[in-house]
């Protein structure tokens, strides 16, 4: 079986690609990760992107509900998996971090992170904009980057400010990545909150099974999100909100999967 | 290879100071309408900018649209490529889509941006319903209403008869758009004259103007014949035959 590191790659890999076939007219997924058309029929909206986009204009709309809500649905079972399997920063600050020399690691307390998420929600209400997904999110200006960047190649209207623009922002937080590994999955990105809080109550989640745990720590070092998993161990399953279902700590464990799995269902 | 902490923080500072510079650069768009004179109706502003079809009134826009992209790709998988994001420039409006160049790209009315829209900042509605602005004809320079036969506008336009009103004279058929125009752009492409005869401007900028623009028309239907004659032969054909140079253009 395939390593589930290796997997997720492919996966995020073949994601991006369907956004991309948009640029050759093949309409599979069309639009980028905060807002998209599915087969040219599925409506898919980001939670907070919705929630943003709800506090700035004060008023609801039906359209905007049911493209949440299959997103809603999709990471009520699958977690925080988003972060881990489709979203491209992922892998961006992945190769970003093997420039990264030190080992040091920057920790904010998770408070932080929930109060800036609340924070660009009231920001969004008193500006009427939707603050964090139209000017600081990484899925907006990936794809943003990418669309003018494309549209810019073919001489099509485009404004080069926006491909600045966007490719800085991705620039900065590949620039903080530098800094400390997974800043700002593991403590700031308001999405990943977001998809945290449904871990908690996903189907999807990391599991421990029955054994003797050789205290090695591996887990822990092979994590990047910076989830303790050993400390956890003697429970039956761990619902940290930083837990991307990455697979590392599976593959690090020294019994190989046989105590630390990640749990579906039951 | 091995890159150097320092050596790359370095790098990352100054590429950070360049991609700075050139935002902070005004004039950065590229494929702006650049004609010498400034088009059609110099003395009318656009006003605004000109959102897609289905836009709810700007202020609820800003607060509905989250910049995911969805109708500037839909315009690309259609193929007229008519959106574009609004720059940094207009820090408000930065993010959100707008028809940029009328001139290549006009808004089509194939109405799948608002079909497609994930947020509700585009709302579906028919084609005649759509304000998306208003086209304007530049009388001074428009071939009808000096002495040719053209009428590419009214063939171009999708709502055809509804939107044009023609006025039968001694100088012919004279073309006028009337306020069901939605403001798609079309005519702006395909007239023929060197940059264009029309220009589109936002429904709030037409209000302003409404009152000149009209009184303009009609001065020049109820004009008398030596007058009407001096005004074409003396000011508009001159002009007119100056911006026919521009003609050789390449329609994409």
């Amino acid at each position: 079986m395939m390593k589930l590191s290796r997997l997720r790659r492919y996966f995020m890999l073949g994601i991006v690609i369907l956004f991309l076939l948009q640029f050759v007219r093949i309409k599979i997924l069309v639009g980028g990760l905060s807002g998209s058309v599915a087969v040219w029929f599925v409506k898919l909206l980001d939670i907070f992107a919705y929630t943003e986009s709800i506090a700035a204009s004060r008023d609801f709309t039906l359209t905007a509900l049911l493209a949440m809500l299959p997103v809603l649905g999709i990471y009520l079972i699958f977690g925080r998996a988003f972060c881990g399997w489709i979203c491209p920063m992922d892998f961006l600050f992945e190769q970003t971090g093997k420039l990264r020399r030190h080992h040091g690691r920057i920790s904010i307390p998770p408070a932080a992170g929930y109060i800036l998420s609340v924070s660009f929600i009231i920001a969004s209400g008193l500006l009427g904009i939707p603050v964090f997904t139209n000017y600081v999110s990484h899925l907006t200006n990936f794809f943003r980057f990418i669309t003018a960047g494309v549209s810019f190649g073919l001489k099509f209207p485009v404004e080069s400010s926006v491909i600045v623009y966007s490719g800085s922002v991705i620039a900065g937080l590949l620039i903080l990545e530098l800094l400390s590994p997974r800043l700002w999955c593991r403590s700031l990105c308001p999405v990943g909150r977001v998809y945290g809080l449904l871990n908690k109550v996903s189907l999807l989640r990391l599991g421990f099974t029955e054994g003797t745990c050789g205290e090695c720590n591996l887990c822990d070092q092979q994590c990047y999100m910076g989830v303790k998993i050993a400390r956890n161990i003697d429970q039956p399953s761990l619902r940290d909100s930083n837990c991307i279902y990455c697979g590392r700590c599976v593959e690090g464990c020294d019994t190989k999967g046989k105590i630390v799995k990640i749990k579906f269902w039951r | 290879m091995s890159v150097k902490r320092r050596d790359f923080l370095q790098l990352a500072l100054i590429s950070g100071a360049a991609v700075s510079g050139l935002v902070m650069r005004p004039s950065l768009s590229v494929y702006a309408e650049d004609d010498a004179d400034g088009g059609p109706l110099p003395g009318i502003e656009i006003g605004g900018i000109i959102r897609p079809p289905g836009a709810l009134p700007e202020k609820k826009f800003r607060a509905k649209c989250i910049s995911c992209g969805v109708c500037v790709n839909v315009c690309h998988v259609m193929k007229y490529d008519a959106i574009a994001v609004a720059g940094i420039r207009d820090i408000r409006n930065f993010g959100t889509p707008y028809v940029k160049d009328m001139r290549d790209f006009p808004c089509t009315l194939c109405m799948e941006c608002p079909k497609q829209c994930p947020t509700g900042a585009l709302n579906n509605v028919e084609k005649e319903k759509v304000q998306m602005g208003m086209a304007l004809i530049d009388l001074s320079l428009c071939f009808g209403w000096n002495g040719d036969v053209c009428l590419s506008c009214s063939k171009a336009c999708p709502l055809g008869g509804k939107v044009f009103d023609f006025f039968n004279g001694e100088w012919g058929n004279q073309p006028y758009i009337n306020e069901n125009c939605v403001g798609c752009g079309l005519c702006v492409k395909y007239c023929p004259l060197g940059g264009s005869a029309i220009k589109v401007v936002t429904r709030r900028q037409y209000d302003i103007v409404k009152p000149s623009y009209v009184a303009d028309f009609r001065k020049i239907l109820d004009m008398q014949r030596e007058e009407r004659y001096s005004i074409v032969y003396g000011q508009n054909l001159p002009q007119i035959m100056a911006k026919g140079r521009l003609v050789e253009r390449e329609y994409r």
